[in-house]
């Protein structure tokens, strides 16, 4: 069995940030990294999976798109357990979309031939919930989003799961594997590494490649794009708020002429 | 990042008399058991706060005679030049960081037992001491007057020399100029009692001699308890509290407002259990608001909330944020402010643990929040610096997240230490904190005198400032809902283990007084418990609840309060000669009682369960075995022994050889895992053994600092001299 876990590591903001003066993202001084939630939940979903299947022949392997930054994300997942880590960079990925971070993806997943392919629904900077979708669209494998439980049956080739629907309804679906799916939080509990095992982290395959390598070039980037971040900024103060000065009787009536304008207009 | 722009008042200077306070932060006098004969404890103590912030550091009450003496408990002495050399050594720290030192001078009267000196304390009139045992003063005539007041007067002119900048005659919590002032002490006939004027003679003519004195260079303040809780027959705010001010106002140039008395000062120093912060504001709050006074005033209230303080000043109460325990609890609370970091405030949580070992006469000051209070001299302790761990490349795992294993966890990710992992069994960290916070409540009805039971809410702060501390800690990881093996701990790959996994209560009735289990006792059953047991609500409790308390401390009478306050039949048991001795030095006894015996809980000293039986326990009176007593009961509360969960650490020290193997270097025990004690202790030690995790054997505290006179050295000269000059030893 072999599982391939695309993780992301994302950007979580202090209390108190900037942007930048260009308007093209946060400062990154006022960032901090860490694994996506929802991967934490993705990449645990992938070892119970392992665990139950046993065998030497069994494998979970950890991917992401990002710079140096992100081998920290890579390092934590082989530490909880994860067997191998591909890093996929290049500078020209820096605003990348998540059309184009699926089409490096599928090209990094395809020759690892998965029985599964479990993405976290979305990540917790972007929040685009775009990336696993078309994932799958790439891979051309059947999929799910938002799962909250899984049943898999490799020996059936088959996957039963649960999704969150509105309303507390619960759609349940089989398919076929492989299969693509996007993991909900709370489906499991992710572990946690020990000391040791983060330290033996160092010793696991981490495999460093770039798009190019992977027979994707920047004509293929550029024809997989399908938008680009423009502007990042607060949003404009919202108009319509009048401060009303005054005694408290000049203050009483001028909220009755607003409410009467209002009620007539 | 810079302050929010609504506390900038709290950061403007104002002038008191010939002095200027840099801001609004002041704190007022109180213990911390050094007093004269600690210098180094004493200056650094008041140090740290100046570091940190404040923009005036007092003594605690300073006494001006031998005549005045606190023995047992610690006061500051300013009897002569040696006390002067030795008090002028907090001065010159003061200085350094740009804050004003004052003294509080302080004549007891009655109040203070001369147990070292064997004095006789004066008073206004013979009226015995209602705070200490079997004390009189010695009825003063006009000479002992005089002689008292010279004693003021000398006082301040060595304090002057000392370096001090603010100059106290101190008559709040009832002591000498009070005792004057009030008719509860006062029953004078002459020019000194009888009316107002002649009853505030004494308090009056010391402040005008002492500002004669110094008042050019120092400034002159009084602290004053603007309501004695009395009601008529003594200080009312309304009455002579009011006219008090006003009489002696163009004498004064900082007031120091406070309520009640020495007898029960937990009406001033409220704990948290039963006052809210600011709970003074009834009575100080009409001082100043009312136009009574144009000095400065500060007063205190258990402040912590930076927005209290703005509304306090705003609202005329104070132009000054008195504060004693807020202080201890964090000495930088008002560089916090001023730097926009509130969420890093350490708030005081009111246990009052600090004032018990001034009640309890000699022990330093402690803090449960902050464990370095009073270890600024002695160990070299810093609230808001670590020096990174010389051993900061190894991996430590600490089992447990309650106040010991927080704390050390803690200490040990600001001493950059590589890796460190806090591992909780429960969902969130806090360990005891967490149910022993949702005790002290009864039915949430107003005391027949002030105040309710409010509960132990405020002591989840423990819980809440370290959680944001190691939140910010990335070298920390925490992680909860995890129960680890000894086999898990040795295979972790941490060198250093720490074991904190805390204590549970003896289900078998095991207690302090006979050392044995109690026949018949069984939590197990459904209807006997464990005060944990009762937070927890998962056992039906009957209608008549016996609840046994050996400990001394909080425990059962808070079982008591919980049980009583939702309508069971409370009937309370110790062995000793009262429940809940600790809650004395704590100040909390008075207001329980109070509460308690509104209640209508039964209340039996000396009293100690033989045996338990379904419906009925035996009891015995400790002095006379043969005296029996039965009580009929639905349920049964056990607050006896507690006992460490200990056997992890057990189970690892007895294999070197494995953690050897798994290249574990040590294993510590720390807090009630070794050995079942009070918060506070807990806190101070999982903070010790990560201050010192790089030293030779960490297991072992460091020697610290014995401020004590050393036999031979140049003092001993003077000491000689004196001894020589006595007719006797000649």
């Amino acid at each position: 069995m072999k599982i391939v876990v695309p993780v992301k590591q994302v950007a979580a903001l202090d209390d108190e940030f900037e942007l930048l003066e260009d308007g093209s993202g946060v400062d990154p001084d006022f960032l901090e990294f860490e694994l996506n939630e929802w991967d934490a939940f993705s990449l645990e979903a992938a070892l119970t999976l392992r665990e139950g299947a046993g065998g030497d022949d069994s494998e979970v392997v950890v991917v992401t798109v990002g710079d140096e930054e992100a081998e920290e994300a890579l390092l934590g997942c082989l530490a909880r357990g994860a067997d191998r880590a591909l890093r996929i960079w290049d500078e020209a990925l820096s605003d990348a979309d998540p059309l184009a971070i699926a089409r490096v993806l599928a090209a990094a997943v395809t020759p690892e031939s998965p029985d599964l392919v479990l993405c976290g629904v979305q990540s917790s900077d972007a929040v685009n919930g775009a990336t696993g979708v078309a994932l799958a669209g790439y891979l051309e494998m059947p999929h799910v989003a938002v799962v909250k439980q899984l049943d898999y049956d490799p020996a059936q080739s088959t996957a039963t799961v649960k999704r969150e629907l509105e309303g507390g309804l619960v759609e349940v679906v089989r398919l076929r594997t492989p299969a693509l799916l996007t993991i909900q939080t709370g489906i499991n509990e992710p572990r946690y590494a020990n000391l040791r095992a983060i330290k033996q982290a160092r010793e696991k395959p981490l495999e460093v490649t770039a798009p190019a390598q992977l027979g994707v070039d920047a004509d293929a980037l550029a024809a997989a794009a399908g938008s680009r971040r423009r502007d990042l900024r607060p949003p404009d103060r919202g108009e319509g708020a009048e401060m009303i000065d005054g005694s408290p009787n000049e203050v009483a009536s001028r909220i009755v002429e607003i409410v009467r304008d209002r009620m007539s207009g | 990042m810079a302050r929010d722009h609504k506390y900038d008042i709290l950061f403007e200077p104002i002038d008191i008399g010939p002095k200027t306070l840099k801001n609004r932060f002041y704190q007022v006098p109180h213990c911390i058991g050094a007093g004269s004969e600690k210098p180094g404890m004493q200056a650094y103590h008041r140090g740290m706060k100046a570091e940190g912030g404040w923009g005036a550091c007092c003594t605690e009450y300073c006494s001006i005679h031998p005549e005045s003496d606190d023995t047992s408990r610690v006061s500051a002495r300013i009897w002569d030049e040696g006390d002067v050399r030795n008090l002028a050594a907090m001065c010159d720290r003061l200085h350094e960081f740009g804050a004003l030192a004052g003294i509080e001078l302080w004549y007891g009267g009655p109040h203070a037992p001369c147990m070292e000196t064997r004095a006789t304390p004066r008073g206004p009139s013979q009226v015995a001491s209602d705070f200490e045992l079997n004390i009189f003063p010695r009825h003063m005539d006009q000479d002992d007057i005089d002689t008292v007041q010279q004693m003021y007067v000398d006082a301040a002119v060595r304090a002057r020399e000392a370096g001090f900048d603010i100059i106290y005659v101190y008559g709040a919590h009832a002591y000498l100029p009070f005792q004057f002032l009030s008719p509860f002490y006062n029953r004078r006939t002459d020019k000194y009692g009888g009316s107002f004027e002649n009853r505030a003679r004494f308090w009056r003519e010391s402040l005008y001699k002492v500002r004669e004195a110094v008042g050019d260079d120092c400034a002159i303040a009084s602290r004053f308890a603007v309501d004695h809780l009395l009601g008529p027959q003594s200080i009312q705010v309304g009455e002579d509290g009011i006219r008090f001010v006003e009489h002696c106002n163009d004498l004064v140039d900082l007031w120091d407002f406070t309520v009640g008395d020495i007898a029960e000062w937990g009406q001033n120093a409220g704990p948290s259990r039963f006052f809210e912060e600011n709970h003074e504001k009834p009575y100080t709050g009409q001082v100043k608001a009312g136009n009574h006074t144009d000095n400065p005033v500060v007063g205190v209230g258990r402040i912590t909330n930076p927005d209290t303080m703005i509304a306090i000043i705003n609202s005329g109460q104070y132009d000054i944020i008195g504060a004693a325990r807020p202080s201890i609890s964090d000495p930088f609370l008002p560089n916090k402010i001023n730097e926009g970091r509130l969420e890093d405030i350490r708030e005081c949580i009111g246990c009052n643990q600090c004032i018990s070992r001034w009640e309890i006469g000699g022990p330093p000051m402690v803090c449960t929040q902050n464990a370095t209070a009073g270890e600024e001299y002695r160990r070299g302790w810093h609230p808001e610096k670590f020096h990174p761990a010389a051993n900061r490349d190894k991996g430590v795992l600490v089992v447990g997240a309650g106040p010991a294993g927080m704390e050390c966890a803690m200490v040990l990710g600001k001493r950059d230490m590589s890796a460190v992992h806090l591992i909780e069994g429960a969902k969130e960290i806090g360990g005891s904190v967490n149910w022993i916070s949702k005790l002290g409540h009864s039915d949430g009805k107003e005391n027949l005198f002030r105040g309710t039971a409010r509960g132990l809410g405020e002591w989840s702060r423990i819980v809440n400032y370290r959680q944001i501390q190691l939140d910010k800690l990335s070298n920390v990881e925490v992680h909860l809902d995890s129960t680890l093996s000894a086999e898990d701990v040795l295979n972790y790959g941490a060198e250093i283990v720490i074991v904190a996994t805390g204590c549970h209560f003896a289900t078998d009735g095991l207690n302090a007084a006979t050392h044995e289990p109690i026949p018949g006792a069984d939590t197990s059953l459904d209807w006997q418990l464990t005060p944990d047991q009762v937070v927890a609500g998962e056992k039906q409790i009957g209608k008549r609840v016996l609840v046994l308390e050996n400990e001394a401390y909080f425990m059962g009478a808070s079982v008591a309060q919980k049980l009583a306050g939702a309508g069971h039949e409370v009937q309370l048991l110790t062995q000793a000669g009262d429940i809940a001795s600790y809650m004395e030095y704590t100040l909390e006894a008075p207001m329980l009682h109070r509460d308690l015996h509104r209640l209508g809980v039964g209340i039996h000293p000396y009293t100690m369960v033989e045996r338990i039986e379904p419906g009925v326990c035996h009891a015995y009176n400790v002095w006379n075995p043969a005296h029996k007593e039965q009580f009929e009961v639905d349920s049964v509360v056990l607050c006896t022994a507690r006992i460490s969960d200990d056997q992890l650490y057990r189970e690892l020290k007895s294999d070197p050889d494995r953690l050897a193997q798994e290249g574990i270097d040590a294993v510590y025990v720390i807090g009630d895992a070794s050995a079942p004690r009070m918060i506070v202790d807990s806190i101070f030690d999982g903070h010790r053994l990560a201050r010192e995790i790089d030293s030779q054997n960490p297991e072992m505290p460091l020697p610290f600092i014995r401020e004590r006179r050393l036999w031979g050295d140049s003092t001993n000269e003077d000491y000689r001299t004196q001894l020589l000059n006595t007719v006797d030893v000649a």
